[in-house]
């Protein structure tokens, strides 16, 4: 559910809450039956629950079998469009995340050194009442300054709920995992062809995927759609990438293209279908905007693929090919957006000109093409957000050319750590975030989180971050809570729900129930804080009285509802989707005329006819309306208005050096699950992929322990020589070297990306650069 | 009364291995080394980077083939390998001893010594797991993100994958032993 | 029978080797006992056998003792079966032999099959008609019948009809078990090193070698080299035979290793090859199995005894080999060449090497054969009868 926020002065007279939507069929009575515990004749049956993955961040649809109280197993959902019919390895082991003996299981408070790993049970309260006091001298000292706390949130479907408490505290400092994930192909494909969209991998004829590597970091439907379509099956697909990933195995062709050198590879690509006159001129007559301007500096610049192969490593002729061959299959053509995109310094630049190559043969918005979809409306609701006269602006805000809501969370980071910071930063509310796993240069975060007073982590497992927090709060798992309703838009949108599949273990509780008993707890408190020094504040209850004024700032009424009740209210005016949500955690407008199933394996969920391919009408969410080719605008910034290749992306890897690269495989993707028993049992750690040549030369072989390291530290791992990356490059995937002694299986298991990657951030929005780093490696 | 098999797209499989844990979740396969009933296959790539050979890296998910002659069947002194009524090749596991012939004499090393019960386990279609609860899908069918399997019928001209080996080329593994498989890897 | 009581069972003639011979047997009875105990706790975790090697050292010395007990069932059968008079005075003591090193393999291979029990019920029940394992161990089961009741007549109840019946019924039912034995791998289609006609051949040849090895060995060690004339004679036709014995399994050997690589036909040729190459193969098979033995015997012209009783040590050392090289080289190509995770190296010839518990209870056994036959020494009077 998307909340609308009234960010209205309270002085105007805002309302505190306000839930739309009559309550038809009472709520509680439709949601018993997924909440009840086991009673004596159930005792024997298995019971399916419809619920959603949370394991990593495509929510695909799961019925979790229930037996005896005891989720025995997670099966595909099908009626989700979105993840078709399907649960990967990671969806599959939602039941060792469940049931890990390694889980957070009641309150802690820190009893201790910071990061000494020594923790004191508490109470629900008496949590409450530490974080209450701690807060209330805090923010006592520095004036009401409620930017003085700062709030992350790792992705997923209750991050809304935590935000809402953040909304009502009245900080101004919101980070999340954008500016280490996907802030620069958002916002370049954004700003250049109106949304990051769709790509509609079910219809395309020609795809290029640059970086993306879908076989392994899944993404719904993309993968599912994709492959059962490559190899000689209707699609083809060019991979360009440093490793030879599963993808590439899927692929026409795979480019081994030096690491950081996309754009130059782009811009090659962009010379030869304007050189050779071949884009999609109709297209780009009546939909580019300043395509001139565009067309002159790319062919003045010479960036003719002979040019990009000294860069890229990308032999001329295969540039000359895929340019031809985009060219010939569009507008059924697709440059892949990408996702965790943020590599080198150049990253906006280059998606923008991924996005104007795309457009260049006309596949937006447009079936096989780049589409955008349509969303369902839900009644939102209101959640009051009150202006606190003390609390300053971003810190954060001048570190790149455009900080927008989720912050830069390394320049964030770095600047309290290098005392940069204008006002003090001085507590920090966690959920479910990992930045010690997810942030570069994590011993720079660990001093990050030390320097705090007060950390309040919210989550289900001991991960590294929770380990230097001053308070933890445990979170039950996604299969012990209904969290809000979302609506995922698309070619095929749905409203999809996440229902409790059974209560939640030991004292853990969903974060709704943490934010209402926290909220209880320091509202008043905090209040009185502002009374004191927020001048407005004490004007107005001359005016309306104390009891009126406080209504505004009421951090309880958020959570005043159970989750339940507002999902219901959120779908009211759909008949049956409050049921249809509950049954089969599913619901679109005519889903009961349009799903059908085609055969054992495939649904289908709208009619061809029904499908929103093309919903924009040739005009695009651009100031223009038109594609963008030149932001002159941004210059001002400093930001280039035209992706431009500058010398300075060009990183040497000095001999006896190599790159570093990061990623993915189907079975982990996320820091959350390293302690995920079947995961581990399918992968048990993670090792060094480096060429086998060089490690032959280096005298490293298979299994060999070595020890990587960066100018800003160093993580030991075992070595995998093989020929599927080059020669100065070195590739492990993300997640693993915890250190926290918490975690039995995960403790110690493998390499830390974090510890190695140096901590420099892009100039659009400063999101982290993880691709730009030099590491030396010997055996240990 | 039927005859099962299974026809896997295996070009589609992008090696992810959710068979895998789907397999062990369903069929309560402990973790551990030895212990898979399903698994994906794949070949250490040729070449040398840049210049590696995309067809040298197809995946292969596998399993117990379900031979119509099955040597593992053949070769066990007490019966305790037997074809069910429909055709699956399965373990009794009161009759298994735990000679472990059949793990020697399957071509396919589809089978493997259970911890739990101490006998000699393998896929058996998720026959008392999923069929036996009426469901028609095996675990490592439902749960493929890109649709390898299509489990069913052979009997049944009907049956999705009738129909499917009766349009498509299909090669099989180490047929020329004369097991008989009744896995069908679509070309 | 001899007169025997607990008291002489303890009273030895204590020689330098006897009483090595004692605690030898001792110390690897004790193993068994400790290997047995270790296996009841942790059932197959205690061996190094694995999913794609599953068999190990227990089943290449449960080939071992029951190729030892074919062995001397059929060498013995020359003199009360055939009538060879010189191989009379053999056979209490091989029909011993055969009992006891039956008996030993039986109490290895009771560790090495996962339930006993259940086979013994099953293999009546729902027997599997169709697999060579019911059928060798049927086959055993009914030449242990054989065996015992022959022994019986020859000691107990001296007739010599009777155990002359009950001879030529263990000599068939030893035949057909043995060579079932040898089909339980040759019938394996999935492995085409012992897939075919091969191996249930060579399990009888190889067993007549053993059953001669260890009239050797037993003999000598019971005169120290001080034979009687009757016995040298037995032993100078005993050269002629291991000698055309060991020239056809070389012969074999050969032709089996020559058909194997040529056309390297995959899977077989390079696995050929892997074995040919290996030292439990070069120097345990050939060189301590076949060719010391048929290098003494050729050189002096089958006249020579005491070198045939140490050549016959390294006889017995080699047969190890070739019972346990017929496990690991059936065993040793992988049914899937396929990585089955990306961290891993391509899979190539198994590797294998037996835990503690396997020499446990493999060798172990050893010290069970030792045991009874000293028990079977002071019981039983095993020397021909003087009416003979």
């Amino acid at each position: 559910m998307k909340a609308e926020i009234s960010r209205r002065r309270f002085l105007q007279g805002s309302v505190a809450l306000s839930i739309a939507g009559g309550v038809s069929m009472s709520p509680s009575a439709i949601m018993a039956s997924a909440s009840a515990s086991t009673k004596p004749e159930d005792i024997g049956k298995t019971k399916k629950v419809a619920t959603l993955c949370e394991m990593c961040v495509n929510k695909c649809a799961a019925f979790a079998y229930v037996k005896n109280g005891i989720v025995t197993k997670l099966d595909p959902n099908p009626y989700f469009p979105k993840s078709r019919n399907m649960l990967c390895p990671r969806g599959n082991s939602g039941l060792a995340a469940i049931y890990d003996v390694d889980r957070l299981k009641y309150p802690l408070i820190r009893d201790g050194e910071k990061g000494s790993g020594k923790f004191k049970r508490a109470t629900w309260d008496e949590a409450y009442s530490y974080i209450s006091e701690k807060l209330t001298k805090i923010l006592d000292e520095e004036k009401d300054n409620r930017s003085t706390v700062a709030f992350c949130a790792g992705e997923g479907m209750a991050e809304h709920t935590f935000k809402n408490f953040y909304t009502g505290f009245g900080s101004a400092h919101f980070l999340n995992h954008a500016s280490l994930c996907l802030a620069t192909t958002v916002s370049g494909y954004s700003l250049t062809i109106g949304g990051y969209g769709q790509a509609d991998l079910e219809n395309a004829d020609y795809v290029v995927m640059a970086g993306a590597n879908r076989a392994e970091a899944i993404v719904t439907p993309d993968s599912m759609d994709f492959f059962k379509r490559t190899t000689g099956r209707g699609a083809k697909l060019v991979v360009v990438d440093p490793r030879f990933t599963n993808t590439a195995a899927k692929s026409d062709k795979w480019l081994g293209i030096n690491v950081g050198t996309d754009l130059a590879f782009v811009l090659a690509l962009t010379y030869v279908v304007i050189k050779e006159d071949i884009y999609n001129k109709e297209f780009v007559e009546n939909h580019f905007n300043d395509f001139a301007t565009y067309k002159k500096h790319v062919l003045q610049n010479e960036y003719t693929p002979e040019w990009a192969e000294k860069i890229t490593g990308i032999k001329a002729e295969d540039i000359y090919q895929v340019a031809r061959d985009f060219m010939h299959h569009a507008p059924q053509s697709i440059y892949y957006q990408g996702r965790r995109t943020t590599w080198s310094k150049n990253d906006f630049q280059l998606r923008r000109a991924q996005a104007i190559f795309s457009a260049l043969g006309g596949g937006i918005d447009i079936k096989g093409g780049i589409c955008f979809g349509k969303s369902i409306a839900m009644e939102g609701h209101e959640v009051s957000a009150p202006i606190y006269d003390q609390a300053k602006s971003r810190i954060d805000a001048k570190e790149a050319a455009v900080v927008g809501g989720s912050g830069t969370w390394v320049g964030f980071r770095n600047m309290v750590l290098e005392g940069r910071n204008p006002y003090p930063i001085r507590a920090l509310f966690n959920y479910k975030h990992n930045p010690m796993a997810n942030m570069p240069n994590s011993a720079k975060t660990e001093a990050f989180l030390k320097k705090l007073d007060l950390v309040v982590t919210i989550d289900t497992m001991p991960s590294d971050t929770v380990m230097l927090s001053d308070v933890i709060l445990p979170e039950c798992t996604y299969l012990e809570r209904t969290d809000p309703a979302k609506v995922y838009g698309g070619i095929e949108p749905a409203i999809v729900q996440r229902n409790k599949v059974v209560e939640p273990m030991y004292e853990s509780k969903p974060v709704i129930e943490i934010m209402r008993g926290l909220s209880k707890k320091v509202s008043k408190p905090l209040f009185e804080i502002t009374k004191k020094y927020d001048e407005e504040v004490q004007d107005t209850i001359e005016e309306d009285g104390e009891e009126a004024t406080y209504e505004e700032f009421d951090l309880t009424k958020a959570f005043e509802e159970s989750q339940e009740d507002l999902n219901h209210h959120a779908v009211a005016k759909y008949a049956g989707a409050a049921e249809s949500l509950h049954a089969k955690g599913v619901f679109y407008p005519n889903m009961d005329k349009y799903f059908k199933k085609l055969n054992v394996n495939e649904y289908e969920y709208y009619p061809e006819s029904k499908k929103y391919y093309s919903v924009m009408n040739k005009k695009f969410k651009t100031p223009s309306g038109k594609i963008e080719c030149n932001l002159s605008s941004l210059t001002k910034r400093g930001i280039d208005a035209m992706p431009t290749w500058k010398k300075e992306y060009e990183i040497a890897v000095p001999d006896g050096q190599f790159r570093f690269i990061t990623g993915r495989h189907a079975q982990f993707t996320q820091s959350g699950s390293s302690n995920n028993k079947m995961l581990l049992d399918l992968v048990p750690t993670n090792y060094m992929w480096i060429n086998k040549r060089v490690a032959s030369r280096m005298g490293i072989k298979f299994g060999d322990e070595v020890e990587v390291a960066s100018k800003v530290g160093k993580t030991t791992i075992k070595a995998y020589p093989t020929e599927k990356i080059g020669l100065d490059t070195i590739f492990f995937i993300h997640g693993f070297g915890n250190k926290s002694q918490e975690l039995t299986l995960a403790s110690g298991n493998g390499g830390n990306d974090a510890n190695i990657i140096e901590d420099s951030i892009e100039p659009m929005h400063g999101a982290t650069c993880l691709h730009d780093t030099i590491v030396e490696i010997r055996k240990v | 009364m039927a005859r099962y098999g299974m026809a896997l797209d295996y070009k589609s499989c992008i090696n992810c291995r959710a068979c895998e844990s789907a397999c062990k979740a369903e069929n309560g396969v402990l973790p551990g080394r030895d212990n898979y009933r399903i698994w994906v296959g794949q070949k250490e790539a040729e070449g040398e980077f840049p210049n590696i050979s995309i067809a040298s890296m197809t995946y292969h998910p596998s399993q117990c083939q379900h031979c119509d002659n099955a040597p593992c069947q053949q070769v066990c002194p007490t019966n305790a390998t037997y074809y069910d009524d429909n055709g699956v090749v399965r373990v009794d596991i009161e009759k298994c001893i735990l000679c472990t012939y059949c793990i020697n004499a399957c071509p396919y090393d589809a089978r493997y010594v259970d911890d739990r019960t101490v006998t000699v386990d393998k896929c058996n279609f998720c026959s008392d797991t999923r069929l036996a609860n009426g469901e028609t899908t095996t675990a490592c069918q439902a749960t493929c993100p890109t649709k390898v399997r299509t489990f069913g019928d052979l009997d049944d001209p009907n049956s999705d994958i009738s129909q499917l080996i009766a349009k498509r080329e299909y090669k099989q593994v180490k047929e020329h032993l004369g097991t008989k498989p009744k896995l069908f890897y679509l070309l | 029978m001899n007169n025997f009581s607990i008291k002489n069972l303890f009273e030895f003639n204590k020689t330098p080797l006897n009483l090595l011979v004692a605690v030898l047997g001792i110390v690897l009875l004790g193993a068994f006992l400790a290997g047995a105990a270790y296996y009841i706790l942790h059932g197959h975790h205690a061996f190094n056998v694995t999913r794609q090697h599953p068999w190990g050292l227990l089943i290449a010395m449960y080939v071992f003792f029951v190729v030892s007990s074919t062995g001397l069932c059929i060498i013995s059968s020359i003199g009360h079966v055939f009538g060879v008079e010189e191989f009379q005075q053999i056979g209490k003591r091989a029909i011993a032999g055969a009992i006891i090193t039956l008996l030993s393999g039986f109490a290895v291979i009771a560790l090495e099959v996962g339930h006993p029990v259940t086979m013994i019920i099953y293999n009546v029940l729902t027997p599997g008609f169709t697999s060579a394992i019911w059928w060798m161990g049927t086959l055993y089961g009914i030449y242990l019948v054989f065996i015992t009741i022959e022994f019986f007549f020859l000691t107990i109840k001296v007739d010599h009809k009777w155990s002359k019946i009950f001879g030529i019924g263990g000599l068939l039912s030893g035949l057909a078990a043995h060579s079932n034995l040898g089909a339980v791998f040759g019938f394996l289609i999935s492995r085409p090193t012992a897939n075919g006609v091969f191996y249930p051949v060579y399990f009888i040849l190889s067993a007549m070698i053993t059953g001669c090895y260890l009239l050797y060995i037993i003999y000598g060690f019971k005169y120290r080299n001080d034979y009687p004339e009757q016995l040298k004679a037995m032993f100078l036709k005993l050269n002629k035979i291991l000698g055309m014995l060991l020239g056809i399994l070389i012969f074999f050997e050969a032709w089996k290793i020559i058909t194997a690589l040529y056309g390297t036909m995959p899977e077989r040729a390079e696995t050929i090859l892997h074995v040919i190459s290996s030292p439990t193969f070069i120097f345990g098979e050939v060189l301590l199995g076949m060719l010391i033995p048929f290098a003494i015997i050729l050189f002096t012209n089958g006249q020579a005894i005491k070198p045939m009783v140490y050549a016959s040590l390294t006889g017995m050392i080699g047969i190890f080999f070739m019972r346990y090289d017929l496990v690991h080289d059936t065993l040793i190509y992988p049914m899937t060449m396929l990585k089955r995770s990306e961290y891993q190296l391509p899979p190539t010839f198994l590797e294998y090497f037996p835990s503690a518990t396997e020499f446990a209870i493999g060798f172990g056994g050893i010290g069970i054969t030792i045991f009874l036959f000293y028990v079977a020494e002071k019981v039983f009077n095993l020397d021909p009868d003087r009416e003979h």
